[in-house]
């Protein structure tokens, strides 16, 4: 019975979108080959087991990708306040120069990256061409710059919160240099939503419940695993005892008991 | 003893009174009891009667004393009842998190007055940009699933709540049970090859 578990009268696994059933099968199956259940109802809390802590995990994972939300909506605050643009950083070229390509005649289209380039170094032509086109576009460069600047906090934020080092250390040095905390900014985003710490209250509770549920049903696996390990050593000892009878109530003539 | 004025009076007021009045409250009334059925037993359902059957005969094995078969009905009952919870409860979450346009309640009747405003004699000076952004905008991804669970608390407690007296029902059923098959010694629980 330790075999891959037939999942029919049970139920079938309550995955969500974007979980992975082969996961929840491997779960299934390490918990099979743990307990090494010997009959339906070990199967039954097995399987309980493992759903509970599909949920359990299911939970932690939801209030940490709440938590990774919040970060995500304090970040660019902060950053709005204290990021300092670089206009001559590759970002700046990059958007500039994409912007050029979309609004340059075709044939000039190919030197948009060589004119934001050369508009950087305030190249005199350059930054002449440049406000033509923008300019002839209807563009406004101040607030094109704005819009580069909050695509690129937005950008940082998102690094940041998918912890990329780089994004990590520019972040930490402004927290620092301003005195703040990434907790910090969690708290003062939470008092501003407060619905989000109903939410994370309603998570918890949730996992406690699931948490709970698995425990007692590791506490029904063991209380019955102790009760095999009690009917064993009885039949064991009836065994042996019946064994003995034998022996004793038929002694043969010229034999030895032993 | 009632006089028959008064029967027909009750009777007469009671059908005056009672009960929703337009289609739409008698089409919502009508449903109460199929929302998730989850109040009637198991035995009400044909096609779970027949799983019940099934999964007792497994639990029980094919030479239990009749006291034996009876408690394995009742595990199995409790079983198929707590599958029954946990199906529904996941076909909710996984409908509920399918609606493209789930928001909030204080959002939604926002939205409703914005629009309702914008159709009134002094509608507010709102681009069309802004007011499709802020009529199509809606929570998503951990945001929209956290909300469902705030929101529809109310439902998911109680589907909760049927959960864990199928959970309990079962656990004493599983004790009983283990206690008369230790108690009769009918049943061995560890299979021959694995002894």
């Amino acid at each position: 019975m330790t075999s891959a578990p037939e999942l029919g009268l049970f139920g079938q696994p309550q995955l969500l979108e974007g979980e992975n059933a082969a996961d929840y099968h491997e779960l299934v199956a390490r918990l099979y080959a743990a307990v090494k259940p010997l009959d339906i109802i070990d199967e039954m809390f097995i399987t309980d087991v493992a759903s509970l802590e599909w949920e359990v995990l299911r939970w932690r994972r939801l209030k940490l990708n709440l938590i990774r939300a919040l970060e995500l909506e304090a970040l660019p605050a902060f950053l709005n306040e204290r990021f300092d643009y670089d206009l001559r950083s590759a970002h700046f070229v990059d958007s500039l120069a994409e912007t050029l390509q979309e609004n340059l005649p075709e044939d000039q289209a190919k030197s948009a990256r060589t004119l934001a380039y050369t508009y950087i170094r305030d190249n005199a032509d350059a930054v002449d061409t440049v406000n033509e086109v923008f300019a002839e576009n209807g563009l406004d460069m101040d607030q094109f710059i704005q819009d580069v600047r909050t695509q690129k906090i937005e950008e940082l934020a998102q690094q940041y919160v998918r912890r990329k080092p780089d994004a990590v250390a520019q972040i930490q040095k402004l927290l620092a240099d301003a005195g703040r905390s990434t907790d910090g900014l969690l708290v003062d985003r939470l008092v501003k939503r407060s619905k989000y710490l109903e939410h994370i209250e309603r998570i918890d509770r949730l996992t406690a419940i699931a948490e709970s549920r698995r425990n007692a049903s590791l506490r029904e696996i063991d209380r019955r695993q102790a009760v095999l390990g009690q009917t064993l050593r009885r039949s064991l000892q009836e065994v042996e005892d019946a064994e003995f009878k034998v022996i004793e109530a038929t002694p043969t003539k010229g034999q030895s008991a032993a | 003893m009632k006089s028959e004025r008064k029967i027909k009076s009750n009777r007469e007021n009671a059908r005056a009174s009672t009960g929703p009045k337009t289609a739409q409250g008698r089409a919502r009334a009508a449903r109460n009891a199929l929302r998730h059925a989850l109040s009637l037993p198991v035995s009400f359902d044909p096609a779970l009667c027949g799983e019940v059957e099934a999964l007792a005969r497994e639990i029980a094995g094919s030479d239990a004393n009749p006291e034996i078969q009876e408690l394995a009905h009742c595990i199995a009952e409790a079983q198929i009842d707590l599958r029954r919870v946990r199906c529904v409860r996941h076909q909710f979450l996984t409908r509920t998190l399918a609606e493209p346009y789930y928001d909030s309640r204080a959002n939604t009747r926002a939205k409703a007055a914005l629009l309702g405003r914008l159709l009134g004699k002094a509608p507010p000076d709102v681009s069309l940009d802004a007011l499709v952004k802020f009529v199509t905008s809606t929570p998503e991804g951990p945001q929209k699933f956290a909300l469902i669970l705030t929101q529809e608390s109310k439902q998911l407690l109680a589907m909760d709540r049927y959960e864990r007296r199928a959970l309990s029902r079962r656990k004493f059923a599983i004790r009983a049970f283990d206690a008369a098959t230790k108690a009769s010694g009918q049943r061995a629980r560890v299979a021959p090859a694995q002894v």
